[in-house]
């Protein structure tokens, strides 16, 4: 079916999807509420649900649509940027630079001076990442470069992961809380961090109205730049823009992979490439993805998000390959 | 009064120190061999390249003092060759060209029509043929409603109908008092402009009529052609 067949579905679709899993994650686990006893806890007249409700599953389900959105927010702002369906944060190595922040953060033991240290810390690893792409890989460089730099920054990054990882074998506890970035998840995941995801927020609303000028820009930017669009403001922002959101969602998560290439993409092919359309879709898309993929991975027995999101996307991106081909 | 002139323009590597004066309700052709400086020499005059020297100025006034915005309300350039990744659909590639106007719809279903695209209008872009795609680009410089247009080997990509159809497009503009510059290599249509540059290794070689300019002897050099010119018809030998 061409594109615009699904266009009209895509939106009603996915807010089916959101409303469908918001119920489902907050009314199934170890503690089942039929919607009663979901209504009663919500409200706060049901003591056991309502702890269950608003202490475990109510900011678990924020902090999956936020990460969700901020990972395809950031897949989408970056193929746009390099021009090429095949960038995302993942494999470009911004993931693993954040994760790579938050794990020196941790093993240099600098968390301990204030909550604000780890995301900051994956933001400062992100923007190293971001940065060292840029130089390895210009702007419009064919995949084949761009998939390149990507491999050997996520290979450098891993090596400075396995590295801190290695270093202190004895510590058990620190290596546990190293390992919860390397397999991204939302497990015990409270309102502080769905405070801390609250820049996602803002750079997703920061970034709906550079629809309309990254349709320009995926198309050429001298020719973006001769239709009225100012190139370099708008890759700047979008860069920034980028780089906030999967830093901030590695933050919160870990690393989640394939979520920034697999949404926008899959997206894409429904409803066509225009960025107007697809940025919203994105930022919904994302969260509902990355909702459904933390749910199926609790109803699997505690399977973790970046399992799950690499289980569904690994394959995808395979498909992907051969259809290019 | 002139529409668009090069100052001493150079950019680093490609054009030396370029001058040139085109009056309001012109007909340009650019021609050179390959790598001669054509295509930086459309870049630049529509304010897309740095400049390593000289000056570009739009019917007086110097480019680099115009915002961007507004900039693409008075020139339009096109490429000479369009890549495309995304898969946009034709329609929506030509309606980018009104995105300094507020993106509104204005004259998008009339350039649809005038190069022929009607029928591809929801067609994704990067399924299309050159010439296919080199008529969206041109559409899309044509819904800017820019009086100054530059266009890369427009001719090269089309057909002889599409061709034909561009160039009386080109005299429609010019007569409107719009001056349309573009690079070409064929020598036989550039004897229908009003006006000829010839650049040869990013120097200006020789600017004015088609008649003063592509003398046998200058084509000679500059081209390695021998030409016989009988009135009205120039001969490639």
């Amino acid at each position: 079916m061409r594109p615009s067949a699904w266009t009209a579905w895509a939106w009603p679709g996915l807010t089916a999807a959101l409303c469908l899993l918001v119920f489902v994650s907050l009314a199934w686990g170890e503690l089942s509420l039929d919607a009663t006893r979901l209504w009663a806890g919500l409200r706060g007249t049901d003591e056991l649900a309502a702890t269950v409700l608003w202490q475990l599953r109510l900011p678990r389900v924020i902090a999956a649509l936020l990460v969700g959105a901020a990972l395809a927010g950031a897949g989408l702002t970056m193929q746009a940027y390099f021009r090429n369906s095949l960038a995302s944060p993942d494999l470009l190595g911004v993931s693993s630079g954040a994760a790579a922040g938050a794990v020196s953060a941790i093993v240099w033991g600098w968390t301990l001076a204030g909550l604000w240290v780890l995301p900051s810390a994956a933001i400062v690893g992100a923007v190293v990442a971001t940065l060292s792409v840029l130089v390895l890989a210009r702007r419009g460089a064919g995949s084949e470069r761009l998939l390149l730099a990507g491999v050997a920054l996520n290979a450098l990054l891993g090596a400075i992961t396995s590295y801190q990882l290695s270093h202190g074998v004895a510590l058990w506890e620190r290596n546990a809380q190293l390992l919860f970035w390397l397999l991204g998840g939302l497990e015990d995941r409270s309102w502080l961090h769905v405070w801390a995801a609250l820049p996602i927020a803002v750079a997703a609303a920061a970034l709906w109205p550079l629809g309309r000028p990254m349709d320009l820009l995926s198309l050429g930017e001298t020719e973006a730049q001769s239709l009225g669009v100012d190139v370099r403001r708008l890759r700047r922002r979008m860069l920034v823009l980028a780089t906030v959101l999967a830093a901030t969602a590695t933050a919160v998560a870990g690393i989640v992979g394939f979520v920034g290439l697999v949404v926008p993409h899959g997206l894409r092919l429904l409803v066509g490439p225009e960025h107007r359309r697809l940025v919203p879709m994105s930022l919904l898309g994302g969260g509902v993805f990355v909702l459904g993929c933390d749910f199926v991975g609790r109803m699997a027995g505690g399977l973790r998000l970046g399992i799950v999101t690499a289980l569904v996307g690994g394959p995808f991106f395979l498909w992907l390959l051969r259809r290019r081909a | 009064m002139s529409a668009l002139t090069l100052n001493a323009v150079t950019v680093t590597g490609r054009l030396h120190d370029v001058t040139l004066d085109l009056p309001a309700g012109a007909l340009v052709g650019i021609v050179g061999p390959n790598g001669a400086g054509k295509s930086t020499l459309l870049q630049a005059a529509a304010g897309l390249l740095p400049l390593a020297g000289g000056e570009v100025r739009w019917g007086g006034r110097p480019v680099a003092g115009i915002a961007i915005m507004e900039r693409a309300l008075r020139a339009a350039w096109v490429p000479q060759e369009a890549r495309f990744e995304f898969g946009f659909p034709v329609r929506s590639v030509v309606q980018q060209g009104r995105y300094a106007h507020g993106d509104d719809e204005t004259g998008v279903d009339e350039a649809l029509l005038r190069f022929d695209l009607a029928a591809l209008a929801s067609r994704p872009v990067n399924q299309l043929s050159g010439g296919e795609r080199q008529r969206v680009m041109l559409a899309r410089a044509q819904v800017t409603g820019a009086r100054l247009q530059l266009w890369d080997e427009p001719l090269a990509p089309l057909d002889p109908r599409h061709g034909l159809e561009l160039l009386g497009l080109a005299h429609e503009l010019k007569n409107a008092g719009g001056t349309v510059v573009l690079s070409l290599h064929d020598l036989r249509v550039a004897h229908c402009l009003d006006r000829v540059v010839v650049l040869d290794g990013g120097r200006l070689r020789a600017s004015g009529t088609p008649g003063d300019v592509l003398t046998p002897g200058l084509l000679r050099e500059v081209f390695g052609v021998t030409a016989r010119h009988e009135p009205g018809l120039t001969l490639f030998l």
